[in-house]
């Protein structure tokens, strides 16, 4: 243990990784999978807070360990989360999609432990290199192009953060990791890298469009880390910075619209993952103790609640090979447990009181509340009847429930349910009990979530939305679920751009044709007039004889004479 | 996997037979009346506290529920006219989407609840 808390947790994960490729393919290495993060887990839980793993690179310091109550919360839900995603997919063999989903669990550990910017920037990218193989390892020509729009995105986001953080140096000598404020162009840049990571309005795209494109095992470790990482980031960055609650406001609204319409189960998730990130980060906005500790503990209970939803719509894709709303219908009565499991996660999400999201996001509600933003507040309890609406009702509604799809599939295999019965538990341990979670976060708790105003309104809030959709589905007018795609900020640079460029390249073909075909054709017209005038038998060149030439001076002396008499 | 429309109840789990009561339109209308009943009942049970709030809407009795109900139809009525200018065929992306593919069925276990 001692020799292991000398080590970074994150070489814990690089180390096992070799390890992996010594074993052989079957229960062993996925028994390796399940065993790292507890080692890694235990290491981050009995870790004293204080910096540790120091050393210099080329005259900088890096601080690879950086303990403190902040990163801990998140590096022991990350282990938690690679825990259950591991577990969930103990059947894989893909020797990629093991190592893609081990070294990306460490890169994320790795980046939260970071306190120093270039470390920061390493594991940055680290996780980019390392995720996209979750989403190519489903080996279709449409997952290839998606894997690389995904990745082009995550990669100019590292690249921004470099930059903002070599500008940063140069202003302050100091590659610290910590709180910054918005001013330099250097701050700027390190805010809008953290940005694109963390799904901001008009840089969400990537999210929504990858992530329904991995693997079934591959979309659930996804959801748990790079947008984590990036609310991480942001906390320790830029606390208290007033815009994040704008943005993030802004985020828990236009995602809930386009979930509403979404065919695409997997990519409903991902809308309502965008919009539970709006919650954390209007916490990080309002910058209080205990608007980060809401932002902390909504982040630890959303990434299991979310992985629960992901696990179940999952372990159907599995069982049927969909996962579009408009194909599927009365599952519960062959996979009831999942079913189940897919409530629990629903109500959780929907911040049902006794399930976990109810003890967290009320703690940034209230505390948006305190600080006076009457009207962010209305727009986050707004999104809250929005995410029930769609991760709430429509996702074990329309998979579960509704009609018949004459699907009869085989109930999910042991090691998922046991997979989602364990998150399932911790959404409702942490919701009985939030005072366990609440031990955790970085400031002091002072905070009853159980009141009979919060349950009693928060009750209220969610039946009467549950009533309203109830009205609208026996009157026909809740849209149906359909097989299409809804367009969003990528179709500017899927269709509009490329077209854009397609038709710029080719104008200046056109053009470059035409400037040549002039040039040439100008050229010719003066080679034919040298020819007209200076060619063979052609005036210029003709060879007069000699006594023309004594004629021409006669007549010229002739003229002279003829000039002088007069 | 076949299409089996034919419901056969005693072949599904225990917890599946219980579940499908809920999908049977015959019992609609008990299950939209349990929900009103309760709906009613969070709202009588706004007259039995004291309230209290950060602003004065919330003292209003039934203000979530009002809230709740009224935001949600307009969530509704404002995507289903969000979809009418953004809704393409599913394969609009062409071949560099997944929207059309079918998941490779290699990694894929899909095995019917009866099957030996």
């Amino acid at each position: 243990m001692m020799m292991l808390n000398l080590m970074p947790t994150a070489f814990i994960f690089i180390a096992a990784a070799f390890l992996l490729l010594a074993l052989p393919k079957g229960p062993l290495r996925a028994a390796l999978l399940l065993l790292v993060p507890l080692v890694a887990g235990a290491q981050v839980w009995s870790l004293p807070e204080g910096t540790y793993g120091q050393f210099d690179l080329l005259g900088l310091t890096l601080d690879t360990m950086r303990v403190d109550k902040l990163s801990r919360i998140f590096a022991l839900i990350f282990c938690i989360a690679a825990f259950l995603g591991n577990l969930y997919a103990w059947h894989v063999r893909d020797t990629v999609q093991q190592l893609a989903a081990l070294l990306y669990a460490g890169a994320a550990i790795g980046a939260v432990f970071a306190g120093d910017l270039i470390t920061l920037f390493i594991y940055w990218e680290a996780t980019a290199i390392t995720s996209v193989f979750l989403i190519w390892a489903r080996r279709t020509e449409g997952a290839y192009h998606t894997g690389m729009r995904y990745l082009i995105i995550q990669i100019t986001s590292g690249v921004i953060l470099l930059a903002g953080t070599a500008l940063l140096y140069r202003e302050t000598q100091s590659i610290a990791f910590g709180a910054m404020t918005l001013g330099s162009l250097g701050t700027w840049l390190i805010f809008i890298s953290f940005g694109m990571k963390c799904a901001f309005p008009l840089m969400h795209n990537w999210l929504q469009d990858s992530y329904p494109a991995a693997t079934v095992t591959g979309t659930v470790i996804l959801s748990a880390f790079t947008t984590k990482l990036a609310v991480y980031s942001l906390a320790r960055g830029f606390a208290g910075t007033e815009i994040l609650i704008y943005i993030g406001a802004v985020m828990t609204l236009f995602p809930i619209f386009f979930a509403e319409i979404e065919n695409d189960l997997r990519r409903v998730l991902a809308y309502s993952l965008n919009n539970q990130l709006g919650f954390m980060v209007v916490g990080i906005g309002v910058g209080t103790e205990m608007a980060l500790n809401g932002t902390a503990s909504h982040a630890f209970a959303h990434i299991l609640y979310k992985a629960l939803l992901f696990m179940s719509v999952g372990a159907v894709l599995f069982r049927t090979g969909t996962s579009k709303a408009s194909e599927l219908g009365g599952l519960c009565r062959t996979m009831p447990r999942t079913a189940v499991f897919c409530l629990i996660g629903a109500a959780a999400i929907s911040a049902f009181p006794l399930f976990s999201g109810f003890v967290t996001k009320s703690l940034i509600l209230d505390e948006t509340a305190n600080e006076h933003y009457p009207i962010i507040w209305a727009v986050l309890v707004f999104a809250s009847a929005g995410v029930l609406s769609h991760s709430g009702i429509k996702i074990p509604y329309f998979t579960f429930f509704s009609h018949d799809s004459g699907l009869r599939p085989k109930e999910a295999p042991v090691h998922m349910q046991l997979a989602m019965g364990i998150t399932a538990f911790l959404c409702i341990f942490i919701g009985v009990y939030p005072d366990t979670l609440y031990a955790l976060l970085p400031y002091e708790v002072e905070y009853r979530p159980y009141t009979m105003a919060h349950v009693v309104g928060q009750l209220q809030l969610l039946c009467f939305a549950l009533l309203a959709f109830a009205v609208l589905m026996r009157s026909g007018i809740h849209p149906p679920e359909i097989r299409a795609v809804n367009l969003d900020v990528d179709w500017i640079y899927r269709r509009f751009l490329p077209r854009i460029l397609g038709g710029v390249s080719t104008g200046l073909s056109q053009l470059w044709a035409g400037l040549s075909r002039a040039l040439h054709e100008t050229l010719e017209s003066i080679v034919a007039f040298l020819f007209r005038v200076y060619g063979p038998d052609r005036g210029v060149a003709k060879v007069l004889p000699t006594g023309s030439m004594v004629v021409w001076i006669a007549i010229l002396l002739g003229l002279v004479l003829v000039v002088n008499y007069i | 996997m076949d299409r089996k429309p034919a419901d056969n109840p005693d072949s599904y789990p225990p917890l599946g037979r219980v579940l499908m009561w809920f999908t049977d339109p015959a019992n609609a209308n008990k299950i939209f009346g349990a929900l009103a009943g309760i709906c009613l009942m969070t709202f009588l049970a706004d007259f039995t506290y004291k309230k209290y709030g950060h602003f004065a809407v919330e003292y209003i009795p039934g203000f979530y529920a009002a809230y709740g109900f009224v935001m949600f139809t307009a969530l509704i009525l404002a995507a289903k006219t969000l979809r009418i200018f953004i809704k393409r065929p599913e394969d609009f992306y062409g071949e560099k989407a997944i929207d059309c593919e079918s998941y490779p069925e290699e990694e894929l276990e899909q095995v019917g609840h009866d099957d030996a």
